[in-house]
């Protein structure tokens, strides 16, 4: 259970409650508690950052303090030593801010396994040591004395007050953030962490994707440094430890990583477990001691021992019954399509393909060609390099050698992202389909380049218009595959022969050209592998040209125009169906294979 | 700067990067079986040398509690496990393993401290308390999510060492403290003077490199625990016991950290909380050397040392800066040489 | 998930509302970072208050202590704490400057007296709420920087630790620079945690100072020592106050021998004239503090809890006669009868506050000791 439930729209009932609590609160709870739920608020803004990095993109950050400081600091420096407004701080800071991560982001994620989170405790524990050693910072006494907010007139002086402002904000984060993950940008967002090849073979650039998130995150991060400056009214370094670093990922953790309201639950937690252990250690221990963190480190390892998700599942399942249903989406006008080229015009062309991994040769000297209108069909033993092929054309992988054209472009140096625009769409032969969200979702990211609106659109929902044509043709092509029973159902729920069909739905999305089909009908009964057969030829029909590897022969041999047979990374024949089943040579090399 | 300064500094780097370097060697041995990357390694230092240092004084260390404390933690879980399968026969063992031996052991040491034994007695006993923390660890926080994401088994370590850090501020408080050298020698080399002790530490970490060196590329025993971290599940369907590694690994490493700890304690003074620091630089030693070779690592440490030493000469306020700053470019080209698609299982 | 949230925050709330009842005591609220960088100062003021009277100036007294980590986001979430919920007269804390500053901005913040255990220097003026226990670091150094004066030191090299009790003696030290004849010619920095300070030292040995101040606290101050002393450093060592303590000496070694650090009379009681106004104080409270916390563990951040709570012995009464504990009068009451405690005999010295003054403080309040044969030793 992932960010497909944070992403749908939560019941209204719980927001509504949680708002309402939100207005009631300072009303209700004594001044203490109030500050407290400043705290809180400030650190769910934090927190919300990491959501959206670790939980949902995959980018493990223990370096955000770094980023809360550099704001609290540029605002303190702002108004204390330049009598600046706070406003003025708030804009400097987000701008320091965004230039900082933008040079630490473009390394950071292209960072990948045990890189990343050393990198950012590298930059988290180098922030403490700058904000301490600079005069003009204070050094590790920190800056003293900055000025309360004021708004119109309006002076933000006290817990209560700034509880209004903190939360505004926090709320408006939480809601842009919701948002975002629910829209063309957010689909693309969450197939990253565990689908990025896939993401990538739909043009999605993942790199710069990853980017936008990790500046997100870093200017939340920054927001809150500014509403604690001026909450605090006190700066120092020792509250930009990595320790602090440390803490915001635990509440991540805690609350749900991978959800948006679970950076409200981690963060209130967390904040007021350690508030409730500060009164109730020191009753049972005489000595002093760092009990807490002690507290801290178990709770942490029960969690991810019993609920590695986080509590948020746990919250969600005990606020909701029935599981949600989604309804199909409504009709929307349909989107632009890609001018087909004429039939039997040159469409994929490979010319001396070479590939080879450490040495062994997958791909050897490979040529051949593909026409406008034409299923052609790729067979050959295990092994042969058949799945090589595939990830040489879509660009997965580069060639070692050899030119491939696809409409007289060279290809063969594109990445993946810059393939797909050309029309290009495939399958994977290990099902790759992003588990948590529903069959609609997944199909939808198919149609990713079909769609322009980017993040800032979605927080704002000033792309809704788009949204509803993508959700619309995804729809149309889930039906076109005989899936629309299962639209809403969540992708890893269905059996693998309907796996395949939603990777073929989401090949569709695309509006492909050429269409690369990796074993699609491995595991479909009888009438579903004649339903597909009958698809793919209305397919041709309407001029779009199909690549297929298949083991089935009979389903192989009634469907392709042509075939290319490979064994050991090399073209041993090639020709119509009826001469291959005769071609001594291939005949020799699946015999051969049986051995 | 003058040569003697410079020859001076080079010693310096030298010899703290030894210390990282033993970090480093350890770390990379238990990320190399069980993917986890062992932060706390730097603990079991601390423990060791504090504990030392307090047996010296005539003190109890409260590091045996630690000992009790997580034996019976992993015996109940154990005995959980064991009873939920019914496996009756197994419950004398976990009870000989995590309850009669830590109890033994901290018996002997409640027994001896006051005692006051010669000095290579207490370092016996230190290793006594603290090599058994290894499995012990492994068994309570990492067994159960051996199949986790490397990235889960980070906060793990990350929750480990709040723990452990928190105990070690109960049991030994925050001054620092130092043990006595074992030998007082010193050797002239040129214009420096270097200190038996500091050579030792140096020669430690060769004779572990050349050990780990040797177990892992030519053993039989060093393949299986490297078959055991590129495939857990391969590695049991070809009979390899993938619990046994981790914990022999985690036993390796606890035995690497409390020789490095009973090396250290003379040298420097140590704190409650000095070992994540240290932790950290093995870490990046490990790193610099593309955390797959024992050598490389060890290079990678003693840059690390290196760069500490010469940084702490020119802007010693500027020092963590230095060094973590400028590894952060040194991980960027690193993980683009290693470049592979990497995707989490999810 | 929302209404369980909301449920939970209700019975907080209503726990904290519960815990309003009506008192008559003095309540004392203490945040102290027993625990993270600064915690080897902070468990000696922690302890103090275990031996503490229960009643102060004729009134019943509680204590609330926190812990703050040393660190200051949370010793000010903590006095507000103390403050709204606990309702304290007065707020007592915290190790470390920033800690102790945000502790002063809350004070202002509420109007609620703030007794420093940390050397601050702020103006009455500015922190009208806030009276700061420790001799100011400048008189504690212009003790080492009379000595140095007296023997012919022209040329400093100070290290220290890379945090704020670093800054805080290298200002220190410097400040007294251009009046005691000599110059600062080194400000090296290195961390408690640190393995090795030879960079440093090398850096200080080839400027070639007549002493070296070092700016650290507790056992952290032994390395540098012992460093300096390897590199064949002939020249006098001087510490500060924050490492009179045993263990230093006992991290040391013999290598520590003849290290001359200033600090406050209570660290040698037994050595004093008879004369002297704070012996018999010091004496009864060392003693006291070895007899709870082992023989050699005296130290003077346990003497400036002692004397915080002398200070507010001798306030409280003037400030029961306008008040009653628990209300803002109070408050403002025991404020301005902090300002003006006379002749309040304390474990370094002796107090005479005012308004302009809120440390009260001279030179009687320090003395210079030296390592000798393994101790602490008053120079005569």
């Amino acid at each position: 259970m992932t960010a497909a439930s944070a992403a749908k729209l939560r019941p209204h009932p719980a927001l509504a409650a949680f708002v309402a609590f939100l207005v009631v609160a300072p009303f209700a709870l004594s001044e203490f508690y109030v500050t407290l739920m400043n705290y809180i608020g400030l650190a769910t803004l934090v927190v919300l950052g990491l959501v959206l990095l670790t939980g949902v993109t995959g980018l493990m950050s223990f370096g955000q303090q770094a980023f809360v400081g550099i704001s609290a600091y540029t605002t303190g420096v702002v108004t204390t030593l330049y009598g600046g407004s706070p406003w003025l701080g708030l804009a400097a800071g987000l701008g320091l801010t965004a230039l900082v991560a933008l040079g630490l982001g473009l390394i950071t994620v292209r960072l990948s396994g045990h890189y990343l989170p050393l990198c950012t405790i590298a930059w988290g524990i180098s922030a403490y040591f700058v904000f301490g050693n600079l005069d003009v910072l204070g050094r590790y006494n920190g800056l003293g004395s900055i000025p309360a907010l004021s708004l119109f007139g309006w002076t933000v002086d006290t817990g209560r007050k700034s509880y209004a402002l903190i939360w505004v904000a926090t709320l408006a984060a939480l809601l842009a953030a919701r948002n975002l993950l629910d829209s063309r940008s957010g689909r693309a967002l969450r197939a990253l962490r565990f689908r990025a090849t896939m993401a990538e073979s739909f043009g999605i650039d993942a790199a710069q994707l990853k980017l936008v998130i990790f500046l997100y995150a870093a200017l939340l991060a920054s927001l809150s440094g500014w509403l604690y400056a001026h909450f605090l009214r006190f700066v120092s370094p020792g509250a930009f430890t990595v320790n602090v670093g440390i803490e915001y990922l635990f509440m991540a953790v805690v609350g749900g990583a991978s959800q948006v309201w679970g950076a409200v639950i981690g963060a209130s937690l967390l904040t007021m477990l350690k508030e409730w252990l500060k009164d109730i250690l020191p009753r049972f221990f005489e000595q002093s001691g760092n009990y807490e963190a002690i507290v801290f480190g178990l709770l942490m390892l029960a969690l991810l021992h019993r609920a590695r998700d986080g509590l948020m599942p746990v919250f969600a399942r005990l606020g909701r019954g029935d599981p949600r249903r989604a309804s199909p989406p409504v009709a929307a006008p349909g989107l632009s399509r890609r001018p087909r080229p004429a039939a039997g015009k040159l469409l994929l062309e490979l010319r001396g393909v070479n590939k080879s991994f450490g040495g062994l040769a997958a791909v050897r000297e490979l040529s051949f060609e593909m026409r406008g209108g034409e299923i052609l069909g790729l067979i050959g033993p295990n092994g042969a390099g058949k799945s090589t092929v595939f990830n040489l054309v879509t660009g997965v992988l580069p060639a070692d050698g050899g030119q491939i054209r696809f409409r007289g472009e060279r290809i063969d140096a594109l990445p993946a992202r810059r393939i797909a625009r050309l029309g290009i769409a495939r399958t994977f032969q290990h099902v790759n389909l992003v588990g948590a969200m529903s069959v609609l979702e997944n199909v939808a990211i198919g149609a990713h380049l079909r769609g322009a609106q980017g993040t800032v659109a979605a927080m704002l929902r000033l792309e809704r218009d788009e949204e509803r044509r993508l959700l619309h043709e995804a729809a149309r092509q889930v039906e076109r595959v005989g899936l629309a029973a299962h639209l809403g159902d969540s992708s890893a729920s269905l059996a693998l022969g309907q796996q395949r069909l939603v990777e073929i739905s989401r090949a569709l999305a695309a509006d492909p050209v050429l269409m690369l089909l990796d074993e699609p009908a491995a595991g479909l009964r009888y009438q579903e592998k004649q339903a597909l057969a009958g698809l793919l030829r209305r397919l041709r029909a309407e001029g779009v040209s199909i690549l297929l590897v298949e083991h089935d022969m009979e389903f192989v041999m009634g469907l392709v125009d042509r075939l290319v047979v490979m064994d050991f990374g090399e073209k041993i024949a090639e020709g119509l169906p009826g001469e291959i089943r005769s071609d001594p040579v291939v005949i020799e090399a699946y015999l051969g294979g049986i051995e | 700067m003058n040569e003697d300064i410079f020859l001076w500094l080079i010693q310096d780097g030298v010899t703290n990067g030894a210390i990282y370097a033993l970090l480093a060697l350890a770390l990379l041995l238990v990320f190399a079986v069980t993917r986890v990357i062992f932060v706390p390694q730097g603990e079991f230092i601390t423990f060791s040398a504090l504990s030392l240092a307090l047996l010296e004084a005539g003190r109890t260390p409260g590091t045996l509690y630690i000992l009790v404390i997580g034996g019976l933690a992993a015996a109940a879980m154990e005995a959980f496990v064991a009873l939920r399968e019914r496996a009756w026969r197994r419950l004398p063992r976990i009870a000989a393993l995590y309850v009669l031996l830590p109890v033994a052991v901290a018996v002997l040491v409640a027994w001896a401290a006051p005692r006051k034994f010669d000095q290579w007695i207490q370092v016996l006993l230190v290793l006594a308390m603290v090599v058994p923390l290894g499995p012990i660890l492994y068994r309570i926080a990492y067994q159960p999510l051996a199949n986790a994401s490397v990235l889960v088994l980070f906060i793990v370590s990350m929750a480990v060492h709040y723990v452990l850090t928190g105990l070690s501020l109960v049991f030994f408080g925050s001054e620092g403290l130092r043990s006595r050298p074992f030998w007082d020698a010193k050797f002239r080399l040129g214009v420096l003077e270097v200190s038996a002790q500091s050579i030792c530490v140096v020669v430690a970490s060769l004779v572990l490199i050349l050990i780990l060196w040797f177990l892992f590329e030519h053993s039989i025993y060093g393949k299986a625990l490297r078959a055991t971290a590129m495939n857990r599940v391969g590695a049991r369907l070809v009979g390899i016991p993938t619990v046994l590694t981790g914990h022999l690994s985690f036993l390796l490493a606890a035995l690497i950290g409390a020789v490095s700890g009973i090396l250290i304690a003379p040298i420097t003074t140590l704190y409650y909380d000095t070992g994540f620091l240290f932790g950290l630089k093995g870490f990046v030693g490990a790193i610099l050397g593309g955390m797959g070779s024992y050598p490389l690592a060890a290079l990678g440490s003693i840059a690390v040392g290196l760069l500490e030493s010469f940084s702490s000469f020119w802007a010693s306020a500027f020092k963590e800066v230095i060094v973590f700053t400028l590894i952060i470019p040194m991980l960027a080209w690193l993980s683009l040489r290693s470049r592979h698609v990497e995707e989490d299982e999810e | 998930m929302n209404r369980r949230l909301t449920i939970a925050f209700a019975l907080l709330a209503a726990g904290a509302l519960g815990a309003l009842g009506a008192r008559a005591d003095v309540t004392v609220g203490v945040t102290l970072g027993a625990t993270g960088p600064g915690a080897s100062l902070g468990v000696h003021y922690k302890n103090a208050f275990q031996l503490m009277p229960k009643t102060l100036g004729g009134q019943p007294v509680k204590y609330i202590i926190l812990e703050d980590g040393s660190d200051a986001t949370n010793a000010g979430k903590n006095a507000r704490k103390l403050i709204s919920e606990d309702k304290v007269d007065v707020v007592m804390g915290s190790n470390g400057v920033p800690s102790s500053l945000q502790i002063a901005q809350v004070a202002t913040e509420t109007q609620t007296p703030f007794l420093c255990l940390t050397p601050i220097a702020v103006k009455p003026d500015q922190y009208k709420w806030t009276f700061s226990v420790p001799q100011p670091t400048e008189l504690m150094m212009s003790a080492v920087a009379e000595h140095m004066k007296a023997h012919g030191v022209k040329t400093v090299g100070f290290i220290g630790f890379s945090d704020g009790w670093g800054d805080l003696m290298y200002t220190a030290t410097e400040s007294l620079a251009a009046s005691h004849g000599y110059k600062v010619v080194t400000n090296e920095r290195y961390a408690r945690a640190d393995t090795s300070v030879t960079g440093q030292v090398l850096k200080i040995i080839a400027a070639n100072p007549d002493a070296v101040v070092v700016g650290g606290s507790g056992t952290g101050g032994a390395l540098p020592h012992l460093a300096l002393v390897e590199h064949g450093y002939k020249g006098q060592i001087y510490h500060n106050h924050g490492t009179v303590n045993a263990e230093f000496i006992k991290v040391g070694g013999k290598s520590v021998e003849g290290a001359i650090a200033p600090t406050g009379p209570l660290i040698v009681p037994e050595e004093l004239p008879a004369s002297n106004a704070t012996r018999a104080v010091a004496l009864d409270f060392t003693k006291r503090y070895e007899a709870a916390f082992g023989a050699g563990s005296r130290n003077a951040f346990a003497g400036y809890t002692h004397d915080a709570v002398m200070l507010l012995d001798a306030a409280i009464p003037a400030a029961t006669k306008k008040a009653k504990p628990g209300t803002p009068e109070f408050r403002a009451a025991l404020r301005d009868a902090l300002e003006n405690v006379k002749n309040v005999v304390g474990t370094h010295g002796v107090y005479n506050l005012t308004p302009a003054n809120h440390n009260g403080l001279d030179e009687r309040a320090r003395v210079l000791v030296r390592v000798e044969s393994g101790t602490w030793r008053l120079m005569k």
